[in-house]
């Protein structure tokens, strides 16, 4: 569908928002959307030990919003939420894209390597069809934290072996570029703006993690609103009350994450405006050690 | 979709059910026209319960959302029910009306997103809407879009809503460019319905100021008022579009009526807490003709055709979860839950039927409003479009009542209890997920987990059999399924299926 160049700056700046840059990315972006939007890259989704969430979150993203992401910006060649195409024929679709190839694929939740029975499709372990499609593919995505690092599903005492995407590529032997886009779920603007930033010439900078730094650059603690209020040490002590919600066991100071600019469902809030302390959800280590609990409310009531 | 389907014994099995939340198999197997025999079964495990033990009581809450990205917030708040009875945490008023509206707000999404965005496209020809004659101009781009997609030699044209079942849809022009107009609006009005959630929750999915004791947010005048104003919207599509959407679904399908009836035996938890801590929409267990008050002692988990070693017939705090994904006879990763050793259907039909029964005057308004002027009454309601209608109509009620409780908030009290728990303790959060009754069990040593076991909405009804042999519900709707000539079987099964709304992620968990 035909969109001026205006469309694409507004959806540009929605997606830069919460930088922290400035403007600076904006008409690089703006290119960059033009530029899918001219080609509509083909999409796979493929879930693993999953919720949802992240497809639910993916669908809560506003400028662009879902029917732009779906009409506008990708062909959606497989989506096991929105497809028409049920049982064999949505088979056929997953197999007719492989075979294409060039496609972005996506994976939403973790890989259960030491049960392959954990999680099939169509009787398929899915180990073997995200293997088998990430070898097709033009570059992988891992969507939210089990996915790129096992999340909850990983958790002690990982009873699966679950296993996040780049050790099933790395098993595979799969250079494919990947990019891991965690948060639980993650954000619909992490995953078009990475989804953007790597179909456009592979313009992404990732950390360590294959984070892309545009999103995960800095801490949530070093730009959170109660920043000042750490600094005077005014701290809640029970849950609800107002102050740095440091005490209560906020994890904002190890996450690497935007909320604070960027805001969650359309900028309405986020977890530490609702007085509630960062859980660490786009942690690599998120929910991993069951000795790190969410909260320390709970510390020195006990022997 | 289709195997086989000459022989008079022929197999059909959809894997992947897509357009649900999660892995389902569908096995049938058919007896001439007739479907004889159908299996379900979940294909994916996680082991939450497992996952759970040991850890930091107050964890609970945070990890099981994540059982479900579709319905966190039910989760949440049976979580946090199912600690605050376990270490003797106290609610404010305020605190269990937050609950129960970002419970609402959640809810309204659910029912809109398995409607339109999940349902839907089983009964509507996508390519018909290039007929049609709209002067809606969302529905014109999505023509000219439509158009461009099929004319294109891309790899899948117009995907993910084409290819459809080669069949059985109807190629109505009207039909097809109002549903699928519908389908576009839905994806903003969905996202409204979250928006509200978030004024309360934080953010969803998986909220994060829901905790035992209430809700940490607070009550900003700010944030009732948007939320006051986001719910207006929501009340305007569904009045206007989403109710008689479904309403004009049941008069173009009247076949699909009683097609798919449940066990006839319907189980609610109840839910929704008022300021005082009474349920607005009432538990029971309702069997055909009579109401009986719900006895939780009656649960009982089995294990013998599910991919799990240990007892069978467990009550919840005595079950296991130990995967046994190899062993014989078992085709699921669902447990099999029975009330009083019998299967029940959960969901909003069983939520309306129960209501009606007990009296609750939104539903007789309901009815009279909605249902009354389409010839239609509560009790017509019991199949596949029954059950679309009973969301639909369910949606309108709760919108109602959400209005009240945000007129009961008291912008000057607290909105979570003072967190002076017990160290030990066993409790159970009883409550409703859109899909249906769900319930948390645990209990608590020192202030860590020693057992958690939860049951799902999903686990009720896509149970596979039990150690006699007793289909699970969505098996037993299955079964006797007869659909007509021409139309693909897998569409017939598809549309039972969906009818009740699986969450498989959350079945299994």
């Amino acid at each position: 569908m035909a969109r001026t160049r205006r469309e694409f700056l507004k959806d540009a700046a929605m997606l830069a928002a919460g930088l922290g840059l400035g403007s600076a990315p904006v008409p690089r972006l703006a290119l960059a959307l033009e530029g899918l939007a001219a080609q509509r890259p083909g999409l796979v989704w493929l879930q693993g030990q999953s919720c949802s969430g992240c497809s639910v979150s993916l669908l809560n993203g506003e400028r662009p919003g879902p029917a732009e992401l779906l009409t506008r910006y990708f062909s959606v060649w497989f989506h096991p939420t929105l497809s028409a195409a049920t049982g064999d024929e949505a088979l056929a679709a997953v197999e007719r894209a492989v075979n294409a190839g060039g496609y972005l694929l996506a994976v939403e939740g973790a890989v259960p390597l030491g049960m392959p029975r954990a999680c099939t499709v169509g009787q398929e372990p899915l180990v073997d069809l995200v293997s088998r499609a990430a070898a097709r593919a033009r570059a992988v995505l891992a969507v939210g934290t089990c996915a790129s690092f096992g999340g909850i599903p990983a958790a002690a005492t990982n009873p699966t072996g679950a296993a996040p995407m780049g050790e099933i590529l790395a098993k595979a032997g799969l250079s494919v570029p990947h990019l891991n886009v965690p948060g639980c779920p993650a954000h619909p603007h992490w995953i078009v703006g990475t989804a953007v930033l790597v179909l456009h010439k592979n313009d992404v900078t990732v950390d360590k993690e294959h984070r892309p730094t545009a999103f995960f650059g800095r801490p949530v603690h070093d730009q959170c609103p109660h920043f000042a209020r750490y600094e005077r040490q005014e701290f809640a002590r029970t849950p609800g009350e107002d102050g740095c919600l440091f005490k209560l066991g906020c994890q904002g100071a190890l996450t690497h994450a935007d909320c604070p600019w960027r805001g969650w469902n359309g900028g309405t809030s986020w977890c530490v405006r609702g007085r509630a302390p960062c859980t660490g959800c786009a942690r690599p280590g998120f929910a991993r050690d069951p000795a790190y609990p969410f909260f320390r409310l709970n510390e020195g009531r006990t022997a | 979709m289709t195997r086989e389907e000459d022989h008079a014994m022929a197999t059909i099995v959809l894997d992947p059910v897509t357009r649900i939340e999660g892995h389902l198999r569908v096995e049938t197997r058919w007896d001439g026209p007739r479907l004889a025999e159908a299996r379900v079964a979940g294909e994916m495990f996680r082991g939450f319960e497992a996952i759970l033990r040991g850890r930091d009581a107050l964890d609970a809450p945070v990890i099981t959302q994540r059982i479900c990205g579709v319905c966190p917030v039910s989760h949440a708040v049976a979580s946090c029910r199912a600690l605050e009875q376990a270490l003797g945490i106290r609610v404010p008023p305020n605190g269990r009306l937050l609950r129960s509206l970002v419970l609402g707000a959640n809810f309204l999404q659910s029912h809109l997103l398995h409607f339109y965005h999940l349902s839907i496209l089983d009964f509507v020809d996508v390519a018909a809407v290039l007929e049609a004659d709209s002067s809606n101009s969302a529905v014109r781009a999505l023509q000219a879009w439509v158009e461009a997609e099929v004319r294109s030699n891309r790899v899948l044209p117009a995907a993910p809503f084409l290819p459809q079942w080669p069949a059985g849809l109807p190629p109505e022009a009207r039909w097809a460019g109002r549903a699928l107009g519908h389908y576009l609006k839905a994806l903003e009005v969905r996202q409204a319905a979250h928006r509200m959630a978030a004024r309360f929750g934080g953010r969803v999915p998986h909220t994060a100021t829901l905790v035992p004791g209430g809700a940490t947010a607070g009550v900003d005048p700010l944030a009732v008022e948007g939320f006051r104003s986001e719910l207006a919207s929501v009340r305007g599509f569904v009045e206007e579009v989403y109710l008689p959407d479904a309403l004009e679904l049941a008069a173009r399908f009247p076949r699909l009526a009683d097609q798919g009836v449940g066990p006839d035996q319907y189980l609610t938890f109840g839910a929704f807490e008022e300021a005082d801590g009474r349920l607005w929409l009432p538990a029971g267990v309702w069997t055909g003709d009579r109401l009986d008050p719900l006895d939780p002692g009656r649960i009982t988990e089995e294990t013998a055709h599910s991919r799990y070693r240990g007892a069978d017939r467990a009550r919840p705090l005595a079950g296991e979860t130990e995967p046994a994904p190899e062993k014989p006879g078992a085709y699921s990763w669902l447990k099999a839950p029975r009330y009083e050793g019998r299967p029940v259907e959960v969901g909003p039909l069983a939520r309306l039927r129960v209501a009606a029964a007990s009296g609750l005057p939104e539903v007789k308004e309901a009815g009279e409003r909605w249902l009354a002027p389409a010839g239609l009454r509560l009790s017509d309601l019991s199949g596949v479009t029954g059950r679309h209608l009973a969301r639909a109509l369910e949606a309108w009620m709760l919108i109602r009542r959400m209005e009240t409780w945000l007129d009961r908030l008291d912008l000057a009290g607290p909105t979570v209890g003072p967190y002076e728990p017990t160290a030990s303790g066993e409790g159970a959060g009883l409550v409703e997920a859109p899909r249906g009754a769900l319930g948390h069990w645990v209990r608590v040593r020192d202030l860590r987990i020693e057992t958690y076991q939860c049951i799902v909405p999903s686990t009720w009804n896509f149970s596979p059999r039990d150690g006699r042999g007793r289909p699970g519900p969505v098996e037993a709707a299955l079964e006797g399924l007869e659909p007509p000539q021409g139309e693909p079987r897998g569409l017939a099964v598809a549309r039972v299926v969906r009818s009740f709304d699986p969450c498989i992620a959350c079945a299994v968990h």
